[in-house]
C-alpha cells in the first residue's frame, strides 16, 4: 500500500471513524512505517512482531532530537517539519511530514469533537507565517485567520488584545499556551483591568511552563481565567499535543479526564512492566496516534497519568514531584525541548 | 559533656550503629578531624598555641541542618559535626523521615541526645535561632534558604554534584565490582554516585568489554543490594532513558545498552561518544572510552564536580585530570565513602563553621 493510499483510508476513518477499526488500521499503519522507515524498523526488530496495538513498539520522544535517524516514513523532501521547542543550545526534536491533510484533519475534526466552536477569534501565539516550525500555531492557523495571532515579532500585543476583548458583545474563542495566557493575565493585573468576556466564550489553554521558572497550580491558573476574563473553569479547555503528535486530546475545566479522537488512542502503561495499568493506576502515557502517518504512530512519552477507562488524567511531568538526587539528574540539566 | 574529649568517646560509640552509612569510626578518627581542621584536638575547650600566639575555636551555640533523604551519610555526617563541636542542633530532615536518624538518634547518650532537636517540617524560629544554617539540597532549596538567612548566621550549601569514574590500568577488569558498589549506593542519587566511567584504552583495555563486565557486576551487587521502591517518576525516567538508547543502540553500533532482566534495577550504556552523559541517576551509568583531553568531554560539569573515582589511584594518573577541580580523587569503590576530614565543596567542614579568638599574651 503507498503513502497516499493509507493516508486516504485514514483520512476517511478520522472523518467517519468506524467501530472496531481502530486496531486493524493501527497495525497496518505499524507495517507500513517498519517498511518505510528504516531507524524505526531497526528499532521494532528489538521487539516481538505485535499481534495487537498495545504491542506496536513506541519510541521515546528524544528519538526525535536523532540527527542522522529522521523519523520519517517516506521518500523525499518533506512539505513541513516542526520542532520542539528548546532553550538555546538545545536539541530540539524534529517532525517531518510529507503531507498534512491528516494533520490538519486530525485537529479540524479534534477540535470540532471536543465541543469547541469552530472558530477561533484570538490566537495568543506566533502565526504560522512567523512561527514556520511551530505545529501549533500551524494547527491554529486552520482555526484562524491571520489577524487573530496576536504575538507579532515574538510580543504579545496586550494593549491590541485587551481593547479588542473589551469591545466583545458576542461569545469569543481564544487559543493560546498557558505562558501567553498567564501573561496576560499579569500585564491586565499589573494595569488594574478586569475583562468580563462575553457569556458562553471559550478558552483553551496549551502547554505548560517548562522553561519558564513558573510553578502555578492548576486551579490558581483556572481562577486568573475567571478573575481577568470572567470565565468559570468549565468555560477554560485544556489541549494536550505535542510537536511529535498529530492528534490532541482535550479536557474541560478541573478534575476532568482528557479524551482523545476515534483515531488516537492513550495507553497509560507502568513503566516498570510496560504493561497497561488497570483502571485508576498511574503510569507514563504511550500514545498510538494513526495520524502520524508519515513519521511514527507509537510514542512513549513521560508524562505521567491516571487511567481512566480509554482516558485519562494527566498528572504531566512536575518537576517538584520528582525524586531530587543530591547528584544532578539530567532532567535539571539537559533542557529539553517541548512542544508549545 | 564540657570538652571536645568527652563528646569524642561518646560520639564514637553512638557511631557504630550507622557504620555502613558512615563507615567504621574510631576516637582516633574524630581526633585526627579535630586535628586535621582546628590544628588541635582541644582547641574548641582551651587556647592551644597557633604561631606567634594563642587561639581557640567558638563553635555556633546552635546548628541549623537541613538535610535531603536521598544520601543518609551527609545527614548523619553534618549531625556528627554538630555534636562534635558542642553545639545545639536543630535537625530538619526529609518529610518522609531517615530510618538511619532514628537509629543514631537512639544509639546517642542522653546528654548528647538532649544536644539535638528534631522535625520534619521547619519550625520557624530555627531559622532565626541558629547561628550556622547547613544546607543539602536541590539549587531551588538552597537559594530560598540563602535569601532567608541573615547576614550574622553562618551559611553552609551542599547543592547538586555530579562524579563519576576513571578507569586507567585494569587488565582483568576487576575494578568493575567496585565500580558497581560506587554506583548502587545510595540508589546512584548521592552527590559522590557515579554517572559513568571512562575507560582508558590505550593499555588494553575495552571500553565496550568494561561495559559488558560491568553489567555482570551490577546484576551481582543488586542482588545483594536490593533497589529500594522508586517511584513512578523515577521509573518513568528509566523507561525514556532506557528506549532512547535502545533506539540508538539499534541504529548505531557505537552505543550499547545492557538492562537488567525482567526489571530496571540497572541499566549499563555504552557510548563511544566521550562528550558527558548524564544519568537519570537509579542504577544507570554511563561507560565510554577515555578520550586524550577529558577536561573537554566533562566541561558541561565541571562546576558541579563532585567526586573522580580513579584506578588504580595512582599519582602518575592525575594529569589525566588536570583542568578538572572535583573535591575529591578518591579509588572506585570508595566515591561513597569519603573520610571524615574530606573538604567538601572544597572546605573543612568543621573549620567552616568555628569562630577564632586570638590571645596574644602569656598563658599560665
Amino acid at each position: 500500500m503507498t503513502y497516499e493510499e493509507l493516508e486516504n483510508r485514514l483520512l476517511r476513518f478520522v472523518k467517519a471513524p468506524e467501530e472496531g477499526m481502530f486496531e486493524e488500521l493501527a497495525l497496518e499503519v505499524f507495517r507500513f512505517q517498519k517498511k518505510n522507515n528504516a531507524a524505526y524498523a531497526n528499532y521494532a526488530a528489538l521487539f516481538p512482531e505485535p499481534l495487537r496495538v498495545e504491542g506496536i513498539p513506541a519510541v521515546p520522544l528524544r528519538a526525535f532530537k536523532e540527527r542522522g535517524l529522521p523519523l520519517k516514513s517516506f521518500e523525499g523532501d518533506p512539505v513541513a517539519c516542526f520542532r520542539t521547542s528548546g532553550t538555546t543550545g538545545a536539541v530540539r526534536g524534529e517532525h517531518y511530514f510529507c503531507s498534512l491533510r491528516l494533520y490538519e484533519a486530525a485537529a479540524r475534526e479534534g477540535w470540532a469533537r471536543a465541543g469547541l466552536p469552530e472558530k477561533v477569534d484570538y490566537c495568543l501565539m506566533p502565526s504560522p507565517q512567523e512561527a514556520t516550525d511551530s505545529s501549533l500555531s500551524r494547527m491554529a492557523g486552520w482555526l484562524a485567520d491571520e489577524g487573530a495571532f496576536m504575538i507579532r515579532g515574538g510580543r504579545l500585543e496586550v494593549e491590541e488584545l485587551e481593547n479588542k476583548l473589551r469591545r466583545e458583545e458576542k461569545p469569543v474563542t481564544i487559543f493560546g499556551t498557558a505562558l501567553a495566557f498567564l501573561h496576560f493575565f499579569e500585564e491586565l493585573q499589573a494595569r488594574h483591568v478586569k475583562l468580563q468576556l462575553p457569556q458562553g466564550s471559550v478558552a483553551v489553554e496549551t502547554g505548560g511552563y517548562k522553561g519558564s521558572g513558573r510553578e502555578l497550580e492548576k486551579e490558581a491558573f483556572y481562577a486568573m481565567f475567571a478573575e481577568y476574563l470572567g470565565l468559570p473553569p468549565d468555560a477554560v479547555a485544556n489541549e494536550y499535543g505535542m510537536t511529535e503528535l498529530s492528534s490532541q486530546f482535550y479536557t474541560r475545566g478541573l478534575g476532568r479526564v482528557h479524551k482523545g479522537a476515534p483515531w488516537v488512542r492513550a495507553f497509560v502503561i507502568d513503566p516498570r512492566t510496560q504493561q497497561e495499568v488497570g483502571d485508576g493506576g498511574t503510569g507514563v502515557l504511550k500514545i498510538v496516534d494513526l495520524a502520524n502517518l508519515g513519521s511514527v504512530c507509537a510514542l512513549l512519552t513521560q508524562d505521567l497519568a491516571v487511567r481512566r477507562g480509554a482516558d485519562f488524567v494527566l498528572l504531566g511531568r512536575d518537576p517538584a514531584a520528582l525524586p531530587r538526587g543530591c547528584s544532578r539528574a539530567a532532567d535539571e540539566m539537559l533542557t529539553e525541548g517541548r512542544s508549545i | 559533656m564540657k570538652t571536645a574529649r568527652e563528646r569524642i568517646s561518646a560520639l564514637a560509640t553512638a557511631a557504630r550503629t550507622v557504620a555502613h552509612c558512615l563507615g567504621e569510626i574510631e576516637e582516633r578518627h574524630l581526633v585526627e578531624w579535630l586535628e586535621a581542621e582546628l590544628g588541635h584536638v582541644d582547641a574548641l575547650d582551651a587556647f592551644v598555641p597557633v604561631g606567634s600566639h594563642y587561639s581557640r575555636a567558638y563553635a555556633p551555640e546552635n546548628i541549623l541542618h537541613i538535610v535531603s533523604g536521598n544520601t543518609p551519610h551527609a545527614a548523619l555526617q553534618s549531625l556528627l559535626r554538630g555534636l562534635l563541636l558542642g553545639s545545639r542542633n536543630f535537625w530538619k530532615l526529609p518529610s518522609e523521615g531517615l530510618p538511619e536518624a532514628e537509629i543514631f538518634l537512639k544509639a546517642l547518650s542522653e546528654e548528647l541526645r538532649m544536644q539535638v532537636e528534631v522535625a520534619t517540617e521547619l519550625p520557624e524560629e530555627w531559622l532565626s535561632h541558629a547561628q550556622a544554617v547547613v544546607v543539602y539540597g536541590s539549587d531551588e532549596t538552597i537559594a530560598h534558604f540563602r535569601k532567608r538567612v541573615r547576614g550574622d548566621q553562618i551559611f553552609e550549601a551542599h547543592g547538586h554534584r555530579v562524579s563519576f569514574g576513571v578507569v586507567m590500568e585494569d587488565p582483568d577488569y576487576e575494578s568493575v565490582r567496585l565500580a558497581a558498589r560506587d554506583v548502587c549506593l545510595f540508589d546512584q542519587m548521592g552527590c559522590l554516585s557515579p554517572h559513568g566511567i571512562y575507560v582508558c584504552e590505550s593499555n588494553g583495555l575495552s571500553a565496550r568489554r568494561y561495559a559488558a563486565r560491568l553489567a555482570e557486576a551490577m546484576e551481582t551487587v543488586c542482588a545483594e543490594l536490593p533497589p529500594p521502591v522508586r517511584p513512578p517518576e523515577a521509573a518513568a525516567q528509566i523507561l525514556d532513558l532506557r528506549a532512547g538508547y535502545a533506539f540508538r543502540s539499534a541504529n548505531d553500533h557505537r552505543v550499547q545498552i545492557w538492562t537488567s532482566p525482567g526489571s530496571d534495577a540497572w541499566t549499563v550504556i555504552y557510548e563511544e561518544e566521550p562528550w558527558f552523559a548524564v544519568s537519570c541517576l537509579h542504577r544507570v551509568v554511563f561507560v565510554k572510552p577515555l578520550p586524550e583531553r577529558l577536561a573537554d568531554a566533562v566541561a558541561p560539569v565541571s562546576r558541579w564536580l563532585g567526586a573522580i573515582g580513579i584506578w588504580p589511584a595512582e599519582e602518575k594518573y592525575l594529569p589525566v585530570l588536570e583542568g578538572l577541580r572535583p573535591s575529591r580523587i578518591c579509588p572506585l569503590g570508595r566515591m561513597q565513602e569519603p573520610p571524615l576530614t574530606w573538604h567538601a565543596e572544597g572546605r573543612g567542614l568543621i573549620e567552616n563553621l568555628v569562630r577564632w579568638l586570638d590571645f596574644e599574651g602569656q598563658l599560665v
